[in-house]
């Protein structure tokens, strides 16, 4: 009973002080939260990443003039200590710019329970779920969350479009079964669809089964023209085995997971003459290649893990959109100057110190700016989603022949006639 | 100071959520000496059975009824009880380890399940958009934040007077007696068979009620909050805090509850710049730290079992772990 007590007694209490919250007060330095899994291999160089453009930005003056503090919380990969990292920062430390997760898992509690009740922008580098789009198609995240990593419906469409092309009529899905893999099924599915083309069969394949007759000889009793597989190499390679030892078509569309020598090797070149690869582009601008090269003189290797290039533009996107809005704004007020960072119309800025320096500049006169970053010229839709570029490739006798690049502006016109 | 309240608040909520699941497996080893090594199967029944009939309905998945917390709640918790009665019949008559091992794979199942059965569950990606009881009648998320609170901490006075009642009862007696000596107790006349699985779907079902607040509190669940270390976390908290001992299962649910999130706080305010990064990886070390130091310094828990003395005036505190064979001390 002693608990209830004290809980009525810090009800009371909280009672009392709730006129004293409300506006973030400018305080110097700017503190800025950041929940990544730093206790996990892959998690460990994203969160470097996030600091290295705030050493940058604090090089290039700082936010609004003062300098940038990092508090840097593991996650984990566990809901219940990501949120809980989320929370302290948010309460204790007074954030209004918090920074994560990756895992989709983390970064939902955290966005309905801890940023969107208190109006903390958040932005993650990383999280791929389609769950974020239908959160804030429902208002939830009250337009305060932002990723730059984007969602797999790019790729589909491109799928689509090439199966399209192809003149197929008939196609089988084979999907990885992962949040990853559940999700780019269902969006090649409505994109054949929708150009018109008939989706025979929607197999989920499991990982790790010693075979996949049974998934195969379900896909293939559907005769279609064609199978889009979206698995990784060690399955795709029994898959594709199984498929074309049954008498399978050779037409094959795959998605970017497949894009290995492993693969291709292991089902044989003869077989891979049809085969349609599609990806999400690395975009072909100068400032990704510059961010390759400032990655290589920082850390001394290349960027090769996943979500460092998404992971630089979250960090340096988020500042300079506090930058815009000045210190002591609230996360809303950050939120809304997300666009101001990320105008196609703006002057175009580098994602280095100059970069950085040069965008403040212009940012706190007013006017907009397109930052080049990691992943290209980021641009949000409404839902803070993300588009990319998108590349359409073929196996050939030196390993990966690229067939064709479509740009940002070519896959977003693409997209609208779908809808 | 609002900050500071508010998240004390929420760590609360969050330490009593814990420590609900910490007294539900303290009935079950604590009292009755059965090893489930699942514990994350019976609180993410209850999570997933609360967010199903309580959660929004979503296109192409069964589910979603959207019926009232008070129905969804007890709805989660029977579900729980529900599959720890099949789970029960199948296993019980296994001891110790091996009904670890089985009741691990109980929860590696369930979870395959969730990540699997995309009609059922959301797959991978997860349920979300339960209607957290009372919000929009309250309105302001820091007083919501406290109501929340003094929910949960009434429901874990409920479920500690409960089993207090429970294990100074004749019935909680005879818990004991079968954790002692099976083949004793039956020679009394007691039914083992059906005691243990009364105990352990009682306790799996106090494990939902942990998962279906869980579920409230985040208004979100997905696989990943069913991974094993919840399992490994709240068996952390009872063997700290004193298995047999209700006081102590709590204590240690919010003692670990503490040491795990505290020490992720301290290090990201007191640690050298240089040593941010790696700042994960050195609070997984002091957590495990802590456990080993308490297991070496006081295996018996901060609390340990008391066994209050009877009329006859037998059976004074004892010290010893739950579980462990008495040999010819007992009366």
């Amino acid at each position: 009973m002693k608990l209830k007590t004290a809980s009525l007694l810090a009800a009371t209490a909280g009672a009392t002080l709730m006129a004293f919250s409300g506006a973030a007060s400018a305080a110097c330095p700017v503190k800025v939260g950041i929940a990544y899994p730093t206790s996990v291999d892959w998690g460990k160089p994203i969160a470097e990443t996030a600091l290295w453009v705030a050493e940058m930005v604090n090089e290039a003056g700082g936010v609004d003039g003062c300098p940038v503090e990092t508090i840097l919380r593991d996650t984990q990969t566990d809901p219940k200590v990501g949120v809980d990292a989320a929370k302290s920062m948010v309460d204790l430390d007074k954030v209004q710019l918090l920074i994560g997760a990756v895992s989709s898992g983390v970064t939902i509690p955290i966005l309905t329970s801890v940023t969107a009740p208190a109006g903390v922008m958040q932005m993650s580098c990383c999280s791929s779920t389609t769950k974020l789009t239908d959160i804030a198609k429902e208002g939830t995240s009250k337009g305060l969350f932002f990723r730059t990593f984007a969602t797999s419906n790019v790729p589909a469409a491109v799928t689509a479009m090439a199966a399209k092309d192809a003149g197929y009529k008939k196609v089988a899905i084979l999907y990885k079964n992962d949040d990853w893999g559940q999700d780019i099924g269902k969006f090649v599915a409505a994109g054949l669809k929708a150009v018109g083309i008939e989706v025979v069969a929607n197999v989920a394949i499991t990982d790790n089964q010693p075979s996949y007759r049974a998934e195969v000889t379900e896909a293939l009793g559907t005769q279609p023209d064609a199978l889009y597989m979206a698995l990784y190499p060690k399955e795709g390679i029994s898959v594709a085995r199984e498929w074309i030892s049954l008498g399978g078509t050779t037409k094959m569309i795959g998605a970017n997971s497949l894009k290995s020598d492993e693969f291709k090797d292991a089902v044989g070149l003869q077989y891979l003459g049809d085969f349609i690869g599609v990806d999400n582009a690395a975009p072909r601008v100068d400032s990704a290649t510059a961010f390759k090269e400032a990655y290589k003189a920082k850390f001394g290797s290349e960027p090769n893990g996943p979500g460092l290039a998404n992971s630089f533009d979250a960090m340096a996107i988020a500042l300079l959109a506090y930058s815009a809005a000045g210190n002591g704004a609230t996360g809303a007020e950050i939120a809304a100057k997300v666009a101001m960072v990320t105008d196609p119309a703006g002057e175009k800025v580098g994602g280095d110190v100059e970069g950085l320096k040069k965008a403040m500049a212009l940012l706190k006169k007013g006017k907009p700016v397109s930052f080049q970053g990691g992943t290209g010229a980021v641009q949000f839709d409404k839902y803070g989603d993300v588009s990319a570029p998108a590349v359409i490739w073929a196996f050939g006798e030196g390993g990966i022949d690229e067939k064709r690049y479509l740009t940002l502006e070519e896959v977003n016109a693409f997209m609208a006639t779908l809808q | 100071m609002i900050g500071l309240v508010s998240y004390l608040a929420f760590f609360a909520t969050m330490a009593s959520i814990l420590a609900i699941a910490t007294l539900g497996l303290n009935l079950q080893w604590g009292n009755t000496g059965l090893f489930n090594g699942g514990v994350v199967a019976f609180f993410g029944a209850g999570a997933y059975g609360t967010m199903l009939l309580g959660g929004h309905p979503e296109t192409g998945q069964f589910g979603g009824f959207q019926l009232p917390f008070v129905i969804a709640f007890p709805g989660g918790v029977l579900f729980a009880g529900l599959i720890a009665w099949i789970v029960g019949v199948l296993t019980l008559r296994l001891r110790h380890d091996y009904l670890a091992i089985a009741t691990f794979g109980v929860a590696v199942a369930f979870e395959a399940v969730t990540r699997n059965a995309e009609w059922l569950t959301g797959g991978a990606k997860g349920m979300r958009g339960f209607p957290r009881p009372l919000e929009a009648a309250i309105g302001d998320n820091f007083l919501y934040g406290l109501f929340f609170l003094g929910l949960v901490l009434t429901i874990l006075v409920a479920v500690y007077v409960g089993l207090e009642r429970l294990a100074h009862s004749p019935y909680g007696r005879v818990l004991r007696a079968i954790r002692e000596d099976e083949v004793a107790a039956r020679s009394l006349g007691k039914s083992p068979a059906r005691l243990r699985l009364e105990a352990f779907i009682a306790g799996s079902m106090i494990m939902g009620i942990a998962g279906g607040l869980y579920t409230a509190f985040y208004a979100f669940v997905s696989p990943q909050d069913l991974a094993p270390i919840l399992t490994f976390q709240v068996w952390a908290m009872l063997i700290v805090g004193g298995a047999g001992n209700n006081r102590g299962a709590v204590l240690g649910a919010f003692l670990i509850w503490a040491a795990w999130t505290l020490s992720g706080f301290a290090l990201s305010r007191f640690a050298p710049a240089a040593l941010q990064l790696h700042a994960g990886s050195i609070q997984y070390i002091l957590i495990g730290l802590v456990i080993v130091g308490m297991l070496l310094w006081r295996p018996q828990g901060l609390l340990p079992e008391r066994i209050r003395p009877t009329l006859t005036g037998k059976g004074a505190a004892r010290t010893s772990a739950p579980g462990e064979f008495q040999g010819g001390q007992n009366p």
